[in-house]
């Protein structure tokens, strides 16, 4: 008797302490993604060169990159983010406005958050144009805004 | 003449007749000796394991009680009726769920007695059903980014919902006095459905506990059971 319980209590332990699982689909909450283009032929990828991005009042989160993608975190707890592009000296404003959605996913994950109703204003110094391709970021397998310089 | 030998051939007759009866006798009376009867009646208890870990940690309080009633030699109609609240502390979660549940099933016992002895090692099915609430106490987005660090948020979302599930146990009962059990037992669950709330999830159904990813969770009862007797079998 005395083994059948030691068994049985151990068994339960084993059983009720396990979690579930970590969360595996990271990044869960979308990062916005912007792809630099060709002003002349606009089809064709332009590597932006001494990239510096940082948003209002933060530090900076790219430092002197040269690439035609980039991928950055929206402030969830607002309803526009401010970003800084620089592209050597000349620094262009690039203001994000969004209602952030709370979606639930699993237990391991907990929420996440989609950007609905997403808008763009730009300043307008490096950056010649800009198209947006979706107006909601649920995921980033793609770009959200095409960017023209 | 004849009277004489028919008196005698009489007295034969009757003198065989009292022999037999006297072997029957004496050989229905050894059968008696060897059954052991063992008593039939309602068993009323309660779950000690569910207070304990009430005291041991604040997230959980529970209470169940429980009866069988036996309805065979080695079938018992078993029944649990409880209230379970428990707060559930996940990575970017918290959330309390609370409400009752009663369990219906039959326990068959599987264990050869020796003498006099009620001891079980019983196997069961129980029928589970619940009615509760879950209530979101906060959440905080899951922002992977430190860049602009997410709040928690208090939601207070609460959600009436219900579920019912199956469960295949196994245990045993020992009497340790007279007329009174000491009972372990585990049981493996199997959701059947289970109402989700809107933009969340059932993580702790009461009587069911925790739901895992595959609908299925385990339970533990540690019953302390008194047995009223109504008869002997």
């Amino acid at each position: 008797m005395k083994k059948i319980l030691t068994i049985l209590v151990l068994f339960c332990v084993i059983t009720s302490c396990e979690k579930d699982d970590f969360c595996t689909l990271n990044p869960i909450t979308p990062k916005l993604v912007l792809r630099f283009y060709d002003n002349v032929n606009k089809t064709q990828l332009k590597n932006v060169n001494q990239l510096y991005v940082w948003a209002a009042g933060k530090d900076s989160i790219l430092v002197n990159q040269s690439t035609d993608s980039i991928s950055i975190p929206l402030n969830s707890i607002a309803n526009e983010t401010v970003y800084n592009f620089s592209k050597g000296n000349v620094v262009n404003q690039f203001t994000i406005q969004y209602t952030p959605q709370q979606i639930y996913v699993s237990r391991s994950c907990g929420f996440k958050v989609n950007f609905d109703e997403v808008s763009y204003i730009s300043s307008n110094t490096w950056i010649a144009d800009f198209e947006v391709t979706t107006i909601t970021i649920k995921n980033q397998n793609a770009a959200h805004v095409q960017i023209f310089h | 003449m004849f009277k004489y030998f028919i008196s005698i051939i009489t007295m034969f007759v009757v003198a065989e007749t009292v022999a037999q009866e006297q072997k029957i006798d004496t050989l229905s009376t050894d059968k008696d000796s060897i059954v052991y009867k063992s008593p039939y009646g309602i068993r009323i208890g309660i779950d000690i394991s569910k207070p304990i870990k009430g005291f041991i940690g604040d997230s959980y309080t529970g209470l169940e009680l429980v009866a069988d009633y036996r309805i065979k030699k080695r079938l018992f109609i078993a029944t649990e009726i409880g209230f379970e609240e428990e707060t559930t502390q996940e990575y970017y979660t918290n959330s309390t769920a609370k409400g009752t549940y009663i369990r219906m099933g039959f326990n068959y016992n599987a264990y050869e007695n020796w003498l006099d002895m009620n001891n079980e090692i019983f196997v069961g099915y129980r029928y589970g059903l619940s009615f509760f609430e879950q209530k979101i106490n906060n959440f905080t987005p899951n922002v992977n980014t430190s860049y602009f660090p997410a709040n928690p948020i208090i939601s207070g979302q609460t959600d009436n919902l219900n579920s019912h599930w199956s469960e295949l146990m196994v245990g045993f009962k020992v009497e340790t006095f007279k007329h009174f059990f000491v009972s372990a037992s585990v049981s493996y669950k199997v959701m059947m459905f289970v109402k989700e709330p809107d933009n969340f999830q059932t993580l702790f159904s009461p009587g069911f506990n925790q739901i895992f990813e595959s609908g299925t969770g385990f339970g533990f009862n540690y019953t302390l059971s008194y047995l009223i007797p109504f008869s002997k079998k």
